[in-house]
């Protein structure tokens, strides 16, 4: 989206504000439904942050089927199987748990350092001279359509068969 | 901006990883599976706006993304609810169902 430099950077900064308050809400909340609802609320500001990085099919696409679908679903689970079991396990700080933040933060480390030492404006610009410079009239949503029905048709139905058998299953999985 | 939005996805995975591996109840170590997922996909979407900005295959392999994410959270919540239903419990170092 086409916003000044200032509300952008503005927003920017308070959406990742608000994911890593999320995503650290989602992992340490002792509550299930809590941190569910903390996942939604995570899965609200990705789906905001596509929209700031003009990719507003992805956008519609995310929060129609995460919040809509897999979040109230999760939410369903949560509330299905009542949780009075959550009480007497939140303390519990055993040694595997340091072991993992360990490894989870040196993960992190190096990742940072990879993505800060590689040099990502050579790339933009090795890139931008090889694309077309002329500007079709076409839009994101279009163009999306267009690929997927050309380019990207065969993945395109496999996915969707997919999506049959795996609900078809998940069915006959969860009834009685 | 992109080395910030790179950064941030890196965290989501790095603390989606985190309460997958230590998390006792199955249905939030479904939903670190999500923010795993989510993080990829702000990968993709990310470099589709910066590198492929006519192109828009990032997009697309997003959108296949999120429809095996739906396809997983489905099979996910449903073979936890079978085993709550057998077991009465949701922990996960108590789903010993094959050894009986």
């Amino acid at each position: 989206m086409d916003l000044p430099g200032s509300i952008h950077d503005f927003l920017l900064v308070s959406l990742g504000l608000v994911l890593i308050l999320g995503g650290l809400g989602v992992v340490l909340l002792t509550n299930p439904i809590y941190s569910a609802f903390s996942l939604g609320l995570v899965l609200v500001c990705i789906s905001l942050f596509y929209i700031l990085s003009n990719s507003h099919f992805v956008a519609a696409a995310q929060l129609l089927i995460y919040v809509g679908a897999i979040n109230v679903l999760i939410l369903f689970a949560v509330m299905f199987m009542n949780g009075s079991e959550y009480s007497n396990d939140w303390n519990l700080w055993t040694v595997g748990d340091g072991i993992t933040s360990l490894i989870c933060t040196s993960i992190f480390i190096s990742l940072i350092t990879i993505i800060s030492d590689t040099s990502w404006y050579a790339i933009i610009w090795t890139t931008r001279t090889n694309q077309i410079l002329e500007q079709d009239l076409t839009s994101n949503g279009q163009q999306i359509g267009i690929h997927l029905s050309t380019d990207f048709f065969l993945p395109f139905e496999f996915i969707s068969i997919i999506l049959l058998v795996a609900l078809i299953g998940a069915i006959a999985v969860a009834r009685q | 901006m992109l080395e910030h939005v790179l950064v941030l996805s890196a965290y989501l995975f790095s603390i989606g990883i985190y309460g997958l591996v230590t998390s006792r109840n199955m249905v939030r170590a479904l939903m670190c599976l999500e923010l795993l997922l989510n993080a990829v996909n702000i990968n993709f979407i990310t470099f589709s706006d910066f590198f492929d900005n006519r192109q828009l295959k990032g997009n697309i392999f997003s959108i296949f993304v999120i429809a095996i994410a739906a396809a997983e959270a489905a099979i996910g919540l449903a073979i936890v609810s079978s085993i709550y239903r057998n077991r009465k419990s949701t922990r996960i170092n108590q789903s010993n169902l094959l050894n009986k």
